[in-house]
């Protein structure tokens, strides 16, 4: 609707639920803190025709006023941010209480402690990149903060991340701002629990200790994991205002959120690290990052040949939803292969690309299935060449087969993982950005 | 007593060091043109066909338009269009 302001126009939504603080957060996001809007009870899309027809009807009265005020409305002012803040304790420990007391309540964390970002600390930070700290490195998403290379500082100070941190920080910010339409704006804010995935590839990854083998658990052994995914999800809240019920609508949410930054087991990979896939050379280090919205163990029960482990795991692959736009598909797919499931598929003379063929081509799905998740019926969200669906019975879409992905370059390998064939399956889109990290190095 | 002083983590957002004012509104909306434009989302088409005729029912002349660009985000053609052909525009989130 600001679009439609910014043409010179009146409008105003009619926003539903709890989007209320989207609303608001959203207005102040795209420069328009003044915009108007009309408030019904229930989100509209599983609502009986009748209670829609119910609710919009009393707000009618309220659409007309929005509609026609001449009320000069007083200008929204942005919430001031003082640069520093201060807080008194009986001891460092306390006060350190206090800030983590008044940081939870205005909701900048993730739910653990924090660290203080003292300027001794954020200076420390800083000293980890060459970048000046005053450089804008994007305006990040979904809330377009203005993300410079102190602001990240401050917030990887706050998950307790180190300096060497910073320049793997830095590019998964940046490369946030470069995923999807509008730096992946509509989909961070999607009421479904998409989620960043950082995956770290290159020299980087030994040089910090970043763990290949069971990366996504927690403790010890995932530490750096744990703290370079925490100052970047901290940076996503505090400078992308991906705040929970402003920017980040999840019905349900998700403990991917508690983001974290894994590396490619490439030493024991039979194929060229992902970031070669991505036009990089074996020597750069990268970060990539995905954004996933699920997660599946493929197992393996015993599986030795390469075919009986790639067929095993594009069943695997097999669930969700089918988009009817477009060329249609069920999405892409991130697989992270463990060892002892590359390794077999490699040695039998599978490239990547070849076992990515053959899953493509294995992973196919009942429409019927995957489109039940949308009422055909009235549906916009349906390309022309689909709508004659509407006209078969369940019974007849349930026997109609369509490949899950699109193409076979819409599923991503990953090599990570200890001992054992147990795959990890993560539905995910948009493509994956891969921004290299040494660029930002001191 | 101790105190600590640490940096603030919020940044300011683009969008609040640039921001625009609302468009002045019409005193009626007789004999306007309203465009009212659909996400896509069930439901929200219902809403906004429903506004639209009370909108009829309550003013002199109204004309009715409906746009959709079949998905959110609404697609910046589909509301370039509504903003061109329309006096007012309503549209829904009904996720």
């Amino acid at each position: 609707m600001i679009e439609v302001e910014k043409a010179g126009k009146p409008a105003i939504p009619i926003v539903s639920g709890r989007f209320d603080g989207d609303a608001v957060a959203s207005s102040r996001a795209f420069g328009m803190p003044d915009l108007k809007w009309v408030v019904v009870p229930r989100i509209y899309r599983n609502l009986a025709i009748e209670e829609c027809v119910r609710q919009t009807e009393l707000a009618i009265d309220e659409i007309v006023k929005q509609l026609t005020s001449q009320e000069q409305a007083k200008p929204v002012e942005p919430p001031k941010i003082e640069p520093l803040e201060r807080f008194e304790g009986s001891d460092r420990f306390d006060a350190a209480q206090k800030m983590n007391d008044e940081f939870m309540k205005r909701d900048l964390g993730d739910g653990f402690p924090l660290h203080p970002p003292t300027r001794a600390t954020v200076d420390a930070l800083l000293k980890g990149t060459k970048l000046p700290k005053d450089h804008v490195v994007c305006d990040m998403p979904p809330g377009f903060g203005i993300a410079t290379v102190e602001k990240i500082a401050v917030n990887a100070a706050l998950a307790g991340a180190r300096p060497e941190h910073m320049p793997v920080v830095i590019a998964a910010v940046k490369g946030l701002s470069q995923i999807g339409g509008q730096g992946g704006k509509s989909l961070l804010m999607s009421t479904s629990p998409q989620a960043p995935l950082l995956v770290v590839n290159g020299p980087i990854a030994n040089d910090l200790g970043i763990n290949a083998r069971s990366a996504l658990g927690p403790g010890r052994d995932n530490q750096v994991n744990i703290v370079i995914g925490r100052a970047f999800y901290l940076c996503m809240k505090n400078i992308g205002y991906w705040y929970p019920n402003q920017m980040d609508m999840d019905t349900i949410g998700t403990t991917r959120k508690f983001v974290m930054c894994i590396a490619e087991n490439e030493a024991v990979s039979p194929w060229a690290p992902f970031h070669v896939d991505q036009g990089f050379k074996r020597d750069d280090s990268t970060v990539s990052i995905f954004v996933t919205d699920g997660e599946l163990d493929v197992q393996d029960q015993g599986n030795t040949s390469a075919e009986g482990l790639l067929k095993n795991l594009a069943y695997g692959i097999t669930f969700g939803t089918y988009n009817l736009q477009g060329k249609g598909g069920g999405g892409e797919r991130l697989i992270l292969m463990p060892p002892d499931v590359a390794g077999p598929i490699g040695e039998h003379e599978f490239s990547k690309q070849a076992a990515r063929e053959f899953i493509h081509r294995h992973a196919n799905i009942s429409l019927g299935k995957a489109t039940q998740y949308m009422p055909l019926k009235g549906e916009a969200r349906v390309a022309e060449k689909w709508r004659f669906l509407e006209s078969l019975t369940e019974e007849q879409r349930l026997q109609i087969t369509v490949p899950v992905l699109q193409s076979p370059e819409h599923c991503y390998i990953v090599v990570v993982g200890a001992d054992r064939a147990k795959t990890a399956v993560f539905p995910s889109g948009p493509a994956p950005v891969t921004v290299g990290i040494d660029q930002y190095r001191r | 007593m101790h105190v600590l002083e640490v940096l603030n983590p919020v940044a300011p957002q683009r969008g609040s060091v640039s921001t625009l004012r609302l468009t002045p509104r019409p005193r009626s909306l007789d004999n306007k043109t309203v465009g009212l434009v659909w996400s896509g989302t069930h439901g929200g088409d219902v809403a906004l066909k429903r506004a639209g005729e009370m909108l009829q029912e309550r003013f002199k002349g109204v004309r009715v338009n409906f746009y959709t660009g079949g998905n959110y985000p609404t697609p910046p053609d589909v509301l370039k269009k509504a903003a061109t052909e329309s006096d007012v525009v309503i549209g829904a989130t009904a996720d």
